[in-house]
């Protein structure tokens, strides 16, 4: 069976009724805007995620793919905003191949208000759809409960009244591409810099009828500087009991074992950005 | 169409020409609230012949950002007009307006001591003394975790940090506000050595752990730096700007570095 | 109407500033001996001082101060031997692993701590004052009997505010030999020969019933109590740190170090055979 598993409802309900908290979701605290420009629309977004007061992720990505020309920005619960956006996403390719013509944004603004109204707003999606298809330009904000706007500029997320302030006082018509990617961008930073929710970097997003240009961490104004010291141990500083080998016999009892061409290589299997 | 029985319908229920037909002693208590975390971080860490005492600048409540630059740290009992300097620093971190009542109201004391008695206060007399400040209010308390530093009888860098309530304890390091369990433990590590252990001076349970000894100031400097980016970078109430107050010998230094704002 | 008018023609900075009572606080050259607390200024305070700092009936409470503990003292034929833990938490955080629970109150009477730290911290602190007038007065040192009946008083008359102590008074005094004495926040006073205080009395309780006697070497009852206290450290998690352990004897208490209770442990277990439960061993 396809869909939700509700088959913990009634104990977790009744344990959060003797006073049980529940599991703290990571949420997207976020800033989140899109706005449109002569001949396409950019949509751009923070990259902080977090748990309660404590910063989760400090460079998650918030623009979600949905179809070529059509992107997402997403604000709220963050699981929420990732599966939505998937599951339209395939839903729109799934049209699109059956009807033969490209996706259009108004489609995918539909499908998702209709997924997310039947839920009431329990999938805690906020989100700012944004694409250029065969009728022209597309913005559009949906909110969880499943109501929509279609506006010229957007901004939703904690940081949504910092970031409309900067569009308020400078969006105008008939803007460039430059313009709107500077205006968008200058809306995150005041998300970034005055809500607390929000933080760390710039994502843009950039679609006119010719391409989609994701412009990932596109201004990093939050790098953190070298730390005063070094926090290296010297080996032999943690207490040890007990030590045990595992041979590779053994192992490979459970898992494959690939050989190393020599001891000194090392395979990197995804690269992680980590503090020096 | 108005329910005839709203007060819009019906006009006003009350008028200043007839009294209330409620006394006013017996008015209905909703809530009392008085109450506002205003999140921030602060820090205190002593060695041989010196205290430090840092804190972050921002004040938040919510989401927002209330100012960039409020002091959590003060010095106390300095008087620009007997030209007495101060030698002790407090550190108040919680609800500002609690710590500002609390930090003006030691202050004071510690003013009136030395008018009275010729002599400043010393750092273990104003220790006690803010304890039962604290106590004073144990059924309505101020909102705060204190820390209070400088140097004692002999010298050294003493640290005194404090519940609400006015439970105190003299410690070598104490992290306290919305950050203190992302830098207590830290410094449990760095400072009192917390879960090392000397390499090759024995195996298993011999294996000796590493005692605390007193660190130089510029090391407890850098430590002090350190804890506060680390926090910055994970911990959303706490940034803009890092004060730091030093007590040496020689008098209080201040110290103000920036932090990220974002 | 002249009652209505008088209560809102009040002048509006009446309350500003700082109050009388605020300032003869300023210009007296010591606190006062009988405090005078500040009150929310609401109809019921206790429930208000339990809803910020309560975190047991309101686990997201404003303020947590600081509780939980493993006290215990126990009379034996060579004095008394008092001994506690020395964590402090508050909620779930461990807030000290440092605390001093044994006060010293003069050098022939100890208090343990138990419940609000402050409150411990203050009251004992008070009783120190109560007993060093009493010697003043009266050119006499005050029995553990009255010292412990001044402090069982104090606390009945704030019964019901939210006070949290349980605490034991441990001393010796010519006319009373060795005497322990057990005050909570209740208003109970019970005398006794042994008492286990605190979120880890079971665990205390369980090795030092099975073991206790009045016959005990001063070695043999100081390393019980010892013991007593790593069982409850090792099986309660709001209790931990250091051992803190003290001996009462005739002729005033004595100080038997402030230990960690990582190498006690270790030491217990693998010397004498004990805590065989817990193993090094990799499966």
């Amino acid at each position: 069976m396809p869909g939700f598993d509700f088959s913990h409802h009634n104990r977790n309900a009744a344990l959060h009724a003797q006073g049980v908290p529940l599991p703290k979701a990571t949420s997207t605290g976020t800033t989140i805007v899109g706005c449109i420009f002569d001949g396409g629309v950019v949509i751009a977004a923070d990259t902080r995620a977090t748990s309660g007061p404590i910063v989760a992720d400090k460079n998650c990505e918030k623009l979600h793919y949905i179809a070529p020309q059509i992107w997402c920005a997403g604000a709220g619960t963050a699981a929420d905003t990732e599966f939505t956006t998937a599951i339209i996403s395939s839903n729109l390719e799934l049209h699109s191949l059956s009807t033969g013509r490209k996706p259009r944004v108004v489609t995918c603004m539909t499908m998702l208000k209709q997924h997310l109204f039947r839920y009431q707003g329990h999938i805690g999606a906020y989100l700012v759809v944004a694409g250029v298809d065969p009728t022209g330009v597309g913005l559009y904000t949906v909110h969880a409960h499943g109501s929509t706007d279609k506006l010229p500029y957007v901004t939703m997320g904690s940081g949504s009244l910092a970031a409309m302030s900067v569009f308020e006082t400078q969006w105008k018509p008939k803007m460039t591409k430059d313009e709107a990617v500077k205006l968008a961008s200058d809306a995150i930073q005041a998300g970034i810099f005055n809500d607390l929710g929000s933080g760390s970097n710039v994502d843009v997003c950039v679609i006119t009828p010719e391409k989609t240009t994701l412009l990932r961490n596109y201004i990093k104004p939050n790098q953190r500087e070298q730390k005063q010291r070094s926090y290296l141990f010297k080996r032999g500083t943690t207490a040890v009991l007990k030590e045990k080998v595992i041979t590779r016999e053994e192992i490979s009892k459970y898992v494959t074992v690939q050989e190393l061409p020599s001891d000194d290589d090392v395979v990197v299997v995804e690269k992680m950005d980590i503090d020096a | 169409m108005l329910n005839a029985n709203s007060p819009l319908a019906s006009g006003p229920s009350y008028s200043f020409a007839t009294p209330p037909n409620q006394t006013s002693t017996n008015i209905k208590q909703h809530s009392f609230n008085p109450y506002t975390d205003n999140g921030g971080s602060t820090l205190g860490i002593t060695g041989d012949d010196f205290a430090i005492l840092a804190g972050d600048t921002r004040s938040t409540s919510g989401y927002n950002i209330n100012t960039r630059y409020a002091p959590k740290v003060f010095k106390i009992g300095e008087d620009d007009g007997t030209g007495e300097s101060a030698h002790i620093v407090l550190s108040v971190v919680g609800f500002a307006a609690d710590g500002n009542a609390l930090k003006e109201r030691l202050n004071a004391i510690v003013k009136m001591y030395r008018y009275q008695h010729g002599k400043p206060m010393s750092v273990k007399a104003c220790a006690q003394r803010l304890s039962t400040i604290l106590y004073g209010k144990r059924f309505f308390p101020y909102y705060v975790h204190a820390i209070l530093g400088g140097l004692d009888e002999e010298g050294k860098g003493a640290l005194y940090s404090y519940d609400p309530v006015g439970s105190y304890e003299r410690e070598q390091c104490r992290a306290a506000g919305a950050a203190a369990s992302l830098i207590m433990p830290f410094l449990d590590n760095q400072v009192n050595f917390k879960n090392q252990y000397i390499p090759g001076s024995g195996e298993g349970h011999a294996l000796e752990a590493r005692k605390a000894t007193p660190l130089p100031r510029a090391e407890v400097e850098q430590l002090v730096r350190d804890a506060f980016t680390s926090a910055v970078e994970r911990h959303i109430e706490v940034g803009d700007g890092l004060q730091m107050l030093v007590v040496t010998k020689n008098g209080i230094e201040e110290i103000y570095d920036p932090l990220k704002k974002d | 109407m002249n009652s209505l008018v008088a209560q809102y023609s009040r002048p509006a900075f009446r309350n500003e500033g700082f109050s009388e009572r605020e300032q003869d606080e300023f210009s007296q050259i010591t606190p006062p001996l009988s405090l005078r607390f500040a009150m929310p200024p609401i109809a019921n305070p206790s429930s208000f001082l339990r809803a910020v700092t309560d975190d047991h009936s309101n686990p997201n409470c404003p303020i947590k101060l600081a509780h939980g503990t493993t006290t215990l003292a126990f009379r034996f034929q060579g004095g008394i031997i008092v001994a506690t833990d020395s964590r402090a938490s508050a909620g779930d955080w461990i807030a000290s692993q440092t605390v001093k629970k044994v006060i010293e109150i003069n050098n022939c009477l100890l208090g343990t701590m138990a419940g609000g730290a402050a409150d411990c911290q203050y009251w004992l602190a008070y009783l120190g004052m109560q007993c060093r007038l009493h010697e003043l007065r009266h050119k006499r040192r005050i029995s553990v009997a009255a010292a412990s009946k001044i402090l069982s008083n104090l606390v009945y008359s704030y019964k019901g505010m939210g006070l949290s102590m349980g605490t034991m008074c441990a001393g010796v005094t010519p006319q009373e030999g060795p005497a322990l004495y057990y005050i909570d926040s209740d208003g109970t006073r019970l005398a006794g020969n042994l008492f286990c205080v605190g979120s880890g009395q079971t665990f205390a309780y369980g090795v030092l019933d099975a073991e206790y006697h009045y016959d005990l070497s001063e070695e043999d009852a100081l390393e019980l109590g010892r013991r007593s206290i790593l069982a409850a450290t090792h099986r309660d998690a709001f209790s931990g740190g250091f051992i803190n352990l003290y001996h009462v004897k005739e002729d005033g208490w004595v100080k038997h170090g402030f230990n960690d209770t990582n190498p006690i442990f270790w030491k217990t277990k693998l010397e004498k055979g004990e805590f065989s439960n817990v193993t090094s061993e990799l499966v």
